[in-house]
């Protein structure tokens, strides 16, 4: 009975390398990742080529609705447009390439197509989004951006004065700044083991429901495809409005709260 | 208890580890309803914040089908 947990279908954790680029091992993941932002690339750079005030290409029409769309969403929590478009390139790279690196891990040929790498046989493609080095990568760009503008817009008191709020002779303001500190990085860890945990898992689950249905695989995975194509979209969309969450909170310290009525824009550029 | 099945211990991690969020979940699709029934012209807003709190739930219940399956 434990046989049914040691199936042999699923991934191990840690992607397996290929080849070697001089000294840097090139793993599975990486190639596939490097395949989906060629098609990112690819597909944004044709639209955007093809982009009118009346676009005559249906192509750059749709990824306009698209992009519109996913404005509106973040415009939300922003509040402010100039800053929302400020941070909008940066916000909907990220939606889109999380996007479709969660989503490549359903089409067919990713993690069954395999070649035999040094006499172990090793899957070819494999989800970008199920390397913790790729989410490791994306949650620290996430979060630079974050200081940075936080520094940049605040100034460096300001920023510090975030941390360390409050009476400065107090101990007490030193151990909340320390705790502070300790969330910040918190962050990053979550930010990164939950993108990971939610799309290995999801494929993990995928192995073992198909060794368990046997015969039957086709149809119990149906509906598992169908959960990890909406956790797919969530965790995208998750990981793009934390990381505006994040600029906003860390951006706005120092403005009222209420905001709306009259936007000091012009007074913090 | 000297020697412990690994199959037991790793049915309990599933079994109590769905309890949290599966509660979790609920209680955001009650508070959901709640706040629509009141006022049902920002639908929009409250359901994004509403897949925001589902995505922070799921990924504790992504970490216990991380560990059950690679222990």
């Amino acid at each position: 009975m434990l046989s049914m947990f040691a199936f042999s279908d699923a991934q191990p954790l840690a992607p397996q390398r290929l080849f070697n680029l001089g000294p840097i091992p090139f793993t599975n993941s990486m190639l596939f990742g490097l395949v989906a932002a060629v098609i990112v690339i690819g597909l944004f750079g044709l639209a955007a080529k093809a982009s009118q005030l009346w676009p005559k290409s249906r192509l750059a029409f749709n990824v306009e609705t698209f992009i519109d769309l996913v404005f509106g969403l973040m415009l939300e929590s922003f509040g402010n447009r100039q800053k929302a478009l400020k941070h909008f390139p940066l916000l909907f790279t990220l939606f889109v390439f999380i996007l479709i690196n969660n989503l490549s891990g359903l089409l067919p040929g990713v993690d069954t197509i395999t070649v035999t790498v040094a006499g172990v046989s090793v899957s070819l493609f494999r989800s970008w989004t199920t390397d913790l080095n790729a989410t490791l990568a994306m949650a620290i760009i996430s979060l630079s951006t974050v200081h940075f503008y936080a520094i940049k817009d605040i100034g460096a008191k300001g920023y510090v004065h975030h941390f360390f709020s409050g009476n400065l002779k107090n101990p007490m303001t030193y151990f909340i700044g320390v705790n502070e500190l300790f969330g910040e990085l918190l962050r990053l860890v979550t930010l990164s083991l939950r993108l990971f945990g939610v799309i290995y898992g999801g494929e993990a689950l995928l192995s073992a429901i198909a060794v368990l249905a046997g015969n039957f695989g086709w149809a119990a995975t149906l509906p598992i495809m169908f959960l990890e194509i909406f956790v797919s979209l969530v965790q995208a969309y998750l990981f793009m409005m934390l990381t505006a969450s994040y600029i906003v909170m860390s951006t706005s310290h120092g403005e009222s709260e209420t905001h709306g009525v009259v936007t000091p824009s012009g007074a913090q550029a | 208890m000297q020697h412990v099945d690994p199959a037991f211990i790793k049915g309990l991690t599933i079994g109590l580890g769905a309890i949290g969020p599966a509660v979790g979940v609920g209680m955001i699709g009650s508070a959901v309803v709640g706040a629509v029934g009141r006022n049902p012209e920002i639908q929009g807003r409250i359901l994004s914040t509403a897949f925001i709190m589902i995505g922070l739930v799921d990924a504790v219940f992504a970490f216990v089908l991380l560990i059950l399956f690679t222990t």
